[in-house]
C-alpha cells in the first residue's frame, strides 16, 4: 500500500497527528496493532497537573518547568505551541464541549474522591468543579463494581474543607453480568432505564446542588443521555471517569476516528508494524503484519507514536535491553546498570520512568550525538523521552501538543 | 497492661511447625495459646514453593531426611487431602546433569522407602510437553503442590476445636524466667499496641528462622543460621507436574505448579537477619537462566513477582551454627530442651526441618512437652483428618471455577485472574476483621494472578469502605500498602509484559485516580 504519510500507533496522538494532516489535504494511513489506548484515558485534556506540586496555572508554569526540564516533550515542541495546539484540538473534537481556561487547572474528582488538576474538560464533566458552601451527591448503581461512592464522597469532603459532600447508592436489579460497564451504557440510552434512575436520583437528592455519576451515560458523545437525567433531576450532572474501559476516553477516540474518516484519511487495526526499510537516508516503507500475510507500507513520511513502554512501543527484554522495536531507534534516558532502573518506593519517582526516544524541536529522532536519524520519520506522544505524565498528569497535554507539532513540521516540510 | 488467662502451653510461631504443635497439643488435652507476630503463615512457610517433597531431591545427599519426607508425604496425603493438589513430579537427567546420578538416585530412593518408577523419555514428554526434548531418562515420584496457608489454618482452626487460643498479630518482647524455669512471656499486640502478659507452664519456641531470636529471650542460644531462597513466579502453569533435575541438590532445579502459576527455585545463601533477604536482579537473573535446563525458553517466559524466604537451617550437632555451605546442612529437624541444655527448664525448640515434615516436628516437640509436663500421651495426629480433609479429596485446579459458576448470578467476581468474588472477600472479612488487605490476599489469592492486583485491589478496597469494615483512612490506606507491596514483588522482574503490565497499572493508579494525592 502507498500513501502520503503513514502513522503508525491509534492513540491520542497518533489519531491527533492524522486528523491535522488528513484536514491539510494530506493522504494518511494510520496502522495499528489493537484499538488504541483511549480506553484508558480518563477523558480530560491534562496540560500539567502537579511540578510536583499542584499546578495553578499551567500554561504560566510551563516555561519555568521546561527550562528545568530542556529534555521534557513540551520543552522540545516550544512553549508557544502551546496554546495554538490545544486550541485547535478542541475544535477538532467540539462535539465533546472541551472547556477550560489553559491558565487555570480545575479540581475534579477521581473515583477514588482525590482532586486532580485538568486544564480542559469535556462538558459531561465540566459540573464536577465544585467549591465550598455548594452541597453535592455522589451517587452509583448497587452492584457496580467499578465505583464505590460512599470511598470517593468520604476522601473529597476530607479533601475540600467546606465541602459538603453526600453519597447515595441507587437500588439496581438484575445479576453482576447485568451491571458490565458495556451493558449500563446501552442501558442508560433507554429512555425508560433513565426514567428509573431519575427517579431514584431524585428522592434522594436531599438538597444537592449538583450529582456526580461514574463515566456510564451513553456510548454516544453527543451527550444527550446525561442531559436527558439533567432535565429530569433538575440538577447538574457531571460524569467521573472510572477504571478502563474509560468511556470519556472512548468517545474521544469515536470522534477523532470520525474526523480522520471524514478528511478521508484510513484506519487499519489489527495490523502490528514490525520493521522498515530504509533508502537514501530516508525510511522508504514499513512492514506490518497480520500473520501470515506481511503488508507492505510505502510513505513520503512516517510518524511513529506507538505509546512507550505501557503499550509496547518500548520493549525491555530479561537481560534488561530496552529497544524501539520498529525503527530500533536509540533511546535517550535509561540507567546504564539495570539495578538502577527502579527503587523500592512505589510512589517515588523511578529512574527508568522517563525513557525514550529524543527528538528535535520538529519531532524527528535524534541519534546520541545530536544528529537527526531520518529526516522523514517523526516521533510523537508517549513514545518520547523525559516525562512522567501519569505523575504529572500531563499525558493527553503531551500526546496533543507534539502530535500537532510533528503534523506541521511535515506540513512545513512539504512546502 | 493487661492478662491474658494462664495457659498450659504457649506456642510461639505461627508457620507451619507452630501450627502442627497446636493441633497435636490441643488433641492432646494441653491448652494452648498459640502467638505469631504477623499474621498466620506469614514467615518461611508462607514463603516457599509449595513443594510437598516426594524426598527424591534428598536420597542420594540427606538419606534421613529423604525417609522422613517419604514418610510424611503419605501421612499429610491421607490427612490434609484438601491442602494437596496431587500433580506428581518427575526427576528428569537433563544434558547438564551427570547421567551416572541417576542410578545413585534409583539406589536412594529404595533405601528411603521412597515410591519411584523409571518412566520413558517419550511418556514424560506425551505429559509435560513443554519439558527439554534432550532430557535422557525421567523418574515418576510422590511430588504433589500443598498449599500452606490453607493446611496452617486447618490446623489453627483444628486447634481451636479444641479450645485453643490464636493470637496473631502478638509479637513476643520478652520471656519470663523464674527460678530456672520459663513461666510465661510478654507480647504486644501490634494492631493496638497493647502490652500483654501471660502465663504459660511451658513454651514451645517453633519461630522458625527466628528461633535464635525468641531463644535469646530466655537467655538460651539456638545456632540457627538463616539461609535465603529465592523463588519466582511465572504468569502460567509451565508444567502440570513438579519437575526436578536428576543431580545433586543445586540452585533453581525444582520448578512447582501451585494454583494457577509455577514457580522456580531456589537459591541457599546463609544470611545474617531473616528480615532482610530481598531478591537482587542477580538472583532473579539466575533463576529465570536455571529454568532453562527444564523448560527451554523459560528465561523468556513472563515472569509475575519474585520473593524470598529464609529456610531455619540448624546443623545437627553444631550448636555455635557456623556453617560453610549451607547446602551441607542436614534437613531434618531438632528438638532442643532448654531444662538440659541451658538450665533453663520447660523451653523447648524446634528447628530445621521442612515443611513436608512439619507434622512429625511438631509430633517430637509435643512428645518433649510431655515429657518435661511429666504427661502420659501419645501422639494421634497421623491418624486423624485436617478439617477441611475429612473427605479425602485433594484439591484441583477448577474448583474455584466451579464453584463461581454456580454464584454467577449472586456475586460478583472481582479479581478475574483469582476467580475471587465479593462474597468470597466480604464472608473472609466477616470471619476475621483485622485482617489488613494483604492478608486477605494471601488468603483469596487476590491480585496473585498476572495481574497484580491492578483492578481487584481497588474494588477490594471500595467493598470493605462499603461494608465498614474499613473507615476512609484504612481504606486508603490499604490500597496504598497493596501497591507498594505488590511493586516490592515486581522491582526485580520487571521486563516484557509484567513491565508492560506495571505501567498500566502505574497509569491507572496514579494516573487516572491519583492515588498518591489522596488526603490524608
Amino acid at each position: 500500500m502507498k500513501t502520503e504519510v503513514l502513522v503508525i500507533g491509534a492513540g491520542t496522538a497518533g489519531l491527533t497527528a492524522a486528523v491535522r494532516l488528513a484536514q491539510a489535504g494530506v493522504k494518511v494511513v494510520v496502522v495499528a496493532t489493537g484499538a488504541g489506548s483511549l480506553g484508558l484515558a480518563p477523558g480530560t485534556l491534562d496540560l500539567l497537573g502537579y511540578a510536583p506540586q499542584v499546578v495553578e496555572d499551567p500554561l504560566g508554569t510551563l516555561p519555568e518547568f521546561v527550562s528545568d526540564l530542556p529534555e521534557h516533550p513540551y520543552a522540545r515542541v516550544g512553549v508557544q505551541h502551546v496554546r495554538p495546539a490545544l486550541e485547535w484540538f478542541q475544535t477538532a473534537v467540539a462535539d465533546l464541549g472541551y472547556q477550560g481556561d489553559l491558565e487555570r487547572n480545575r479540581l475534579l474528582p477521581t473515583a477514588l474522591g482525590a482532586l486532580r488538576p485538568s486544564a480542559l474538560v469535556p462538558e459531561s464533566m465540566a459540573a464536577g468543579e465544585v467549591g465550598p458552601g455548594t452541597r453535592i451527591l455522589i451517587a452509583s448503581l448497587r452492584g457496580f463494581r467499578d465505583f464505590f461512592p460512599q470511598l470517593v464522597a468520604a476522601n473529597l469532603a476530607a479533601a475540600s474543607r467546606g465541602l459538603d459532600v453526600r453519597s447515595l447508592e441507587v437500588e439496581w436489579s438484575g445479576d453482576p453480568s447485568d451491571l458490565a460497564p458495556q451493558r449500563l451504557w446501552r442501558q442508560l440510552e433507554q429512555p425508560g432505564v433513565r426514567r428509573l434512575l431519575a427517579a431514584s436520583l431524585r428522592s434522594g437528592l436531599d438538597g444537592a446542588a449538583a450529582v456526580g455519576l461514574p463515566a456510564i451515560l451513553g456510548r454516544d458523545q453527543s451527550g444527550d443521555v446525561r442531559r436527558d437525567l439533567e432535565d429530569q433531576i433538575g440538577r447538574p450532572i457531571f460524569e467521573i471517569p472510572t477504571l478502563p474501559p474509560s468511556l470519556p476516553g472512548l468517545r474521544l477516540f469515536d470522534l477523532l476516528k470520525g474526523a480522520l474518516r471524514r478528511a478521508g484519511g484510513r484506519l487499519v487495526l489489527g495490523e502490528s508494524a514490525t520493521g522498515f526499510k530504509a533508502g537514501g537516508g530516508e525510511v522508504v516503507a514499513v512492514t506490518a503484519s497480520q500473520p501470515p500475510r506481511v503488508e507492505e507500507y510505502q510513505a513520503g513520511t512516517f510518524v511513529l507514536a506507538t505509546g512507550g513502554v505501557g503499550a509496547g512501543g518500548i520493549e525491555v527484554t530479561p537481560a534488561r535491553q530496552a529497544r524501539e522495536p520498529i525503527f530500533d531507534l536509540p533511546l535517550a534516558g535509561v540507567p546504564r546498570d539495570p539495578q538502577d532502573w527502579f527503587g523500592s518506593d512505589y510512589f517515588a519517582e523511578q529512574p527508568f520512568d522517563r525513557a525514550g526516544v529524543r527528538v528535535d524541536r520538529s519531532m524527528r529522532p535524534l541519534d546520541p550525538d545530536g544528529e537527526v536519524i531520518y529526516n522523514n520519520l517523526y516521533v510523537v506522544g508517549a513514545e518520547l523521552a523525559g516525562a512522567q505524565p501519569w505523575r504529572e498528569k500531563s499525558g493527553e497535554g503531551i500526546s496533543v501538543v507534539t502530535a500537532v507539532r510533528a503534523a506541521d513540521a511535515i506540513l512545513e516540510a512539504a512546502r | 497492661m493487661t492478662e491474658q488467662p494462664e495457659t498450659e502451653l504457649l506456642v510461639i510461631g505461627g508457620g507451619s511447625t507452630g501450627a502442627g504443635v497446636a493441633w497435636d497439643a490441643a488433641r492432646r488435652g494441653l491448652r494452648v495459646t498459640l502467638v505469631d507476630r504477623g499474621d498466620l503463615a506469614t514467615g518461611t512457610t508462607g514463603r516457599f514453593h509449595g513443594l510437598l517433597h516426594s524426598g527424591g531431591r534428598y536420597v542420594v545427599k540427606d538419606p534421613d531426611s529423604a525417609r522422613e519426607c517419604a514418610s510424611e508425604n503419605r501421612i499429610l496425603r491421607r490427612i490434609a487431602a484438601d491442602c494437596i493438589e496431587d500433580t506428581g513430579g518427575f526427576f528428569v537427567t537433563t544434558p547438564i546433569d551427570d547421567p551416572a546420578y541417576a542410578d545413585r538416585f534409583l539406589a536412594g530412593c529404595a533405601v528411603a522407602d521412597m515410591p519411584v518408577a523409571e518412566v520413558p523419555v517419550s511418556e514424560a514428554l506425551r505429559q509435560e510437553p513443554l519439558l527439554n526434548p534432550r532430557i535422557s531418562r525421567a523418574f515418576a515420584v510422590e511430588d504433589a503442590a500443598i498449599d500452606a496457608w490453607k493446611t496452617v489454618w486447618a490446623c489453627v482452626r483444628g486447634a481451636a476445636a479444641y479450645g485453643a487460643r490464636i493470637l496473631p498479630y502478638h509479637e513476643v518482647l520478652g520471656i519470663r524466667v523464674e527460678r530456672d524455669a520459663v513461666v510465661g512471656a510478654t507480647l504486644r499486640n501490634s494492631l493496638s499496641g497493647a502490652e500483654v502478659e501471660v502465663r504459660a507452664q511451658c513454651i514451645v519456641n517453633a519461630a522458625g528462622a527466628w528461633t535464635g531470636q525468641i531463644a535469646k529471650m530466655a537467655g538460651c542460644h539456638v545456632g540457627v543460621v538463616p539461609g535465603k531462597g529465592v523463588m519466582v513466579a511465572m504468569n502460567h502453569r509451565l508444567v502440570n507436574t513438579v519437575v526436578n533435575r536428576c543431580t545433586m541438590p543445586g540452585d533453581g532445579d525444582i520448578i512447582v505448579p501451585i494454583r494457577t502459576v509455577c514457580v522456580i527455585g531456589t537459591t541457599d545463601v546463609p544470611v545474617e537477619d531473616p528480615d532482610q533477604i530481598a531478591p537482587t536482579q542477580a538472583e532473579v537473573a539466575e533463576m529465570m537462566e536455571a529454568g532453562e535446563a527444564l523448560v527451554p525458553g523459560f528465561s523468556r517466559a513472563r515472569a509475575l513477582r519474585t520473593w524470598a524466604g529464609a529456610r531455619p537451617l540448624f546443623p545437627k550437632g553444631d550448636a555455635s551454627g557456623k556453617v560453610q555451605d549451607t547446602r551441607d546442612v542436614t534437613r531434618s529437624h531438632s528438638v532442643i530442651k532448654h531444662g538440659q541444655v541451658d538450665g533453663v527448664g520447660h523451653l523447648i525448640s524446634i528447628t530445621g526441618g521442612k515443611f513436608t515434615t512439619f507434622r512429625l516436628m511438631a509430633e517430637d516437640a509435643v512428645d518433649a512437652v510431655c515429657a518435661e509436663l511429666e504427661l502420659d500421651s501419645a501422639c494421634t495426629t497421623a491418624e486423624v483428618p485436617l478439617p477441611d480433609s475429612e473427605g479425602h479429596h485433594f484439591y484441583w485446579l477448577g474448583a474455584r471455577q466451579e464453584s463461581m459458576e454456580e454464584r454467577v448470578h449472586d456475586d460478583a467476581v472481582i479479581c478475574e485472574c483469582e476467580l475471587v468474588t465479593q462474597g468470597d472477600l466480604l464472608s473472609a472479612a466477616a470471619r476475621r476483621p483485622e485482617q489488613q488487605l494483604d492478608d486477605l490476599r494471601r488468603g483469596l489469592r487476590l491480585g496473585m494472578g498476572p495481574c497484580q492486583g491492578g483492578f481487584c485491589s481497588y474494588r477490594a478496597a471500595g467493598l470493605l469502605h462499603h461494608d465498614n469494615y474499613y473507615d476512609r483512612g484504612q481504606a486508603n490506606q490499604a490500597l496504598g500498602s497493596f501497591a507498594q507491596e505488590r511493586w516490592k514483588g515486581q522491582q526485580t522482574v520487571l521486563w516484557g509484559q509484567q513491565l508492560r503490565q506495571a505501567r498500566l497499572d502505574t497509569w491507572i493508579f496514579q494516573g487516572i485516580l491519583d492515588l498518591e494525592h489522596i488526603p490524608a
